[in-house]
């Protein structure tokens, strides 16, 4: 019996494992959704956060479903942060759902799995063109997110005689000494488990400062092949992070924090200064932690501002959809509803990027600071991208940016230099577009 | 009683219970009429399900089949040779080689010294047996956050050991010399229980009258244990090898959950977790059905061999 049953165990693992590479042929099925004659059946991906509940969801589908009849919804949830990475395996096994909610479109879109976005379909949006692939928009740009801003706690600068929020790299630098004197840890950093990209932050607002700002299109020459990770005006926003964590400003031991326990050690006092994008500002107004919330932008050379952000995060529809423009009019109901922006204010700090939307009153003190502070980089033109989070033309390939947050890891933990960070950038670019 | 009773010769006019005589049909229509009905749908769903999907990711891997860069072209076997250069995949099999030996040779070691203490009888040691095994029936995710829960930097043993007065407590998970070691301690501690079963089995299985024998012959308990109870332990040994061997080259639940392959670059990737990562975060489906297909020959040859070795010292009493 043993004869058989271990050879089998053997064939079956290694099936198992090969099943997953060899699923779905590359027609796949039409669509996850059906047609019927009371109406059309829409699969529909979404996540859920803390903020972002089960009720959240089902209230606003609700909503959107009642503004276009003849649409039944079937919502999925995917099972963990990585929404992108189910909806590839979903794609690699022909179901791709009809309808996503903040799912990077980069290589859907170029696989002709999704439907582009017309001119009049995003008339409503503040930034109608935002990461376009080849030209065309197959995310809805609803949403803006500075990613990230300095969430600070007021009590540990107010303690280690910080009177006033950094202005310029060498200010930051020097609270940071004041705050390790008084034995603060200036910095609280996450990137454990399966939250590898929530060490990532600190990097993402160097790079603004010290490359993009100089030179906005700056990954676009990199995907031409006219600059590289390796040039001094990449590596010296790495070495700024390798300096901070060997200063002993950055715990390494953070790495092994979850996205989640990064902001509960921020709450619990680990660290004066907790990098991360806007929409903890709705988090900090929800659940007020024992001290005071402040914000400020990852401070530049010469205190100019460069922040940045990200605009998109909204729908996209499937080529294959059961009935392509009433899903796109289903998925523009659910984006335009009032209540449901409000919500997703309210609930996850959301900068909304819509003509004439203003937010719900009564929004907390930090996510108003945050909004202050957004407004004024754009008066100063102050935004940039932010790197390892755009998508569209000229982004980086796929699966880069998860190398990228595991590269920073190793600039934290001292086993990789500015220069070799740089160096392992560029290979695994060279190797993603193989 | 025993009686042999012969077939009757081929066309040969027989008996049949409790029926009329009858010509005797041959023999081969009936077996495979026996065969349709019981192995037809085992044999249907093992061609589904494995031997097509293995015949599939062969194909694939011939291929640069990129969902985001189509179409897809034949690229003979050029994944293959890409794969011997490939830094990152060459780390994975590092990892997977190392968390394997781990694995292999710590759970049988401690499965069969629990085994041992366990090999009484009672209550508490029933009760003990299955606290030992409990591990094996929980789900690797449920396992990987309980562990990750301990070892991160604000969980529960650097907490106690900074409560003991250790300021700074190793990072088992955040660094990057010991992430690996904690991944495999893990995956061996989820084993280890499953060993602990096998090893009781078989040491229940060791005849008695040998080991009386034995000590009458003046035989003390190591002399009883390398020359009875070592050798009749040879088929448990064979399972469990086998299988903790299985268990160590698939390891991926754990790495995604505690570690997803760092911290840093690759730490603890393991090359099942690399072949996800390639095919669904990378859209290399290609060049990551290679990876599966060279993963499927290390796990056959591996386990082959081991297991042809193992059985030859087998005992059949």
């Amino acid at each position: 019996m043993r004869k058989i049953l271990a050879p089998s165990a053997i064939a079956v693992t290694a099936a198992l494992v090969l099943a997953g590479c060899a699923a779905g042929g590359s027609g796949g099925k039409a669509s996850t959704g059906s047609g019927t004659k009371a109406g059309v059946t829409l699969t529909f991906l979404t996540f859920e956060t803390p903020n972002l509940t089960a009720k959240y969801w089902d209230d606003a589908i609700a909503r959107a479903s009642a503004k276009v009849p003849g649409v039944k919804i079937k919502k999925l949830v995917a099972p963990s942060a990585d929404r992108v990475g189910y909806a590839k395996q979903l794609a690699a096994s022909g179901q791709l759902p009809d309808i996503m909610i903040a799912v990077s479109p980069n290589g859907f879109a170029q696989a002709g799995q999704l439907a582009a976005w017309s001119e009049g379909q995003l008339t409503d949006f503040v930034s109608p063109h935002a990461n376009p692939v080849g030209g065309k928009v197959y995310q809805l740009p609803y949403n803006t997110q500075p990613t990230p801003f300095v969430y600070y706690n007021k009590a540990d600068f107010a303690a280690a005689g910080i009177t006033a929020e950094p202005k310029t790299y060498q200010d930051l630098l020097d609270d940071s000494a004041k705050l390790k004197a008084k034995g603060i840890t200036p910095f609280v950093v996450g990137g454990g488990g399966k939250d590898t990209w929530a060490d990532m932050y600190p990097l993402i607002g160097a790079v603004a400062t010290d490359t993009y700002k100089q030179t906005p299109g700056w990954l676009a020459q990199k995907a031409a092949g006219t600059a590289k990770f390796t040039d001094p005006a990449f590596t010296k926003a790495a070495a700024k992070i390798a300096d901070l964590a060997k200063a002993g400003y950055i715990d390494a031991a953070g790495l092994s924090r979850s996205y989640a326990d990064d902001e509960q050690a921020f709450r619990d006092n680990k660290g004066a200064m907790y990098p991360m994008g806007s929409w903890f500002a709705a988090s900090a107004d929800a659940k007020a932690p024992s001290f005071g919330v402040g914000v400020f932008a990852w401070p530049s050379d010469d205190g100019t501002l460069a922040v940045p952000a990200y605009t998109g995060g909204g729908m996209s529809v499937s080529s294959k959809a059961a009935d392509v423009p009433l899903a796109q009019k289903w998925a523009l109901a659910f984006m335009l509803d009032k209540t449901s922006l409000d919500n997703s204010v309210k609930t996850d700090g959301s900068i909304i990027a819509l003509k004439d939307y203003t937010p719900p009153a009564g929004m907390g003190p930090v996510y108003t600071e945050t909004v202050n502070l957004y407004q004024a980089a754009v008066k100063a033109n102050g935004i940039v991208n932010a790197f390892s989070i755009e998508t569209g033309d000229g982004s980086m390939p796929a699966g880069l940016a998860d190398k990228a947050a595991a590269g920073v890891a190793d600039l934290i933990n001292g086993k990789k230099s500015a220069s070799g960070f740089g160096s392992f950038l560029d290979a695994e670019w060279t190797k993603a577009n193989q | 009683m025993s009686t042999t009773l012969a077939p009757p010769p081929r066309g040969e006019t027989t008996q049949r219970p409790g029926g009329a005589p009858s010509r005797r049909r041959s023999t081969r229509l009936p077996k495979a009429l026996h065969f349709l009905t019981f192995g037809a749908p085992g044999l249907a769903v093992y061609l589904v399900f494995v031997l097509v999907p293995i015949a599939m990711a062969v194909g694939t891997s011939l291929t640069n089949r990129n969902p985001a860069n189509p179409p897809t072209k034949w690229v003979g076997f050029l994944n293959y040779t890409r794969l011997f250069s490939d830094d990152d995949f060459l780390k994975s099999l590092q990892n997977t080689l190392v968390i394997t030996v781990i694995v292999t040779v710590v759970a049988n070691v401690g499965g069969l010294a629990i085994a041992m203490l366990l090999d009484r009888r009672g209550k508490l040691y029933n009760a003990l047996r299955a606290v030992f095994f409990t591990p094996v029936i929980l789900s690797s995710v449920v396992v990987s956050v309980i562990w990750q829960a301990i070892l991160s930097d604000d969980g529960l043993l650097d907490s106690m050991l900074r409560s003991l007065g250790v300021k700074h407590p190793p990072g088992w998970l955040s660094n990057p010399d010991y992430a690996l070691y904690s991944v495999a301690f893990i995956i061996t501690w989820q084993m280890l229980g499953f060993c602990v079963v096998v090893y009781l089995a078989g040491l229940q299985g060791v005849p008695q009258e040998l080991m009386e024998a034995a000590e009458l012959d003046g035989a003390g308990p190591a002399a009883r244990f390398t020359n009875v109870t070592w050798p009749m332990l040879a088929p448990a040994l064979t399972i469990n090898t086998v299988m903790l061997l299985i268990t160590g080259f698939k390891a991926y639940d754990q790495v995604q959950v505690i570690t997803n392959g760092g911290p840093g670059n690759g730490t603890t990737s393991t090359v099942a977790f690399d072949v996800v990562q390639t095919t669904f975060t990378g859209n290399h489906i290609g060049y990551g059905s290679a990876m599966a297909v060279v993963m499927l020959a290390i796990i056959a040859v591996v386990s082959t061999v081991v297991l042809r070795v193992l059985q030859r010292r087998e005992i059949t009493l």
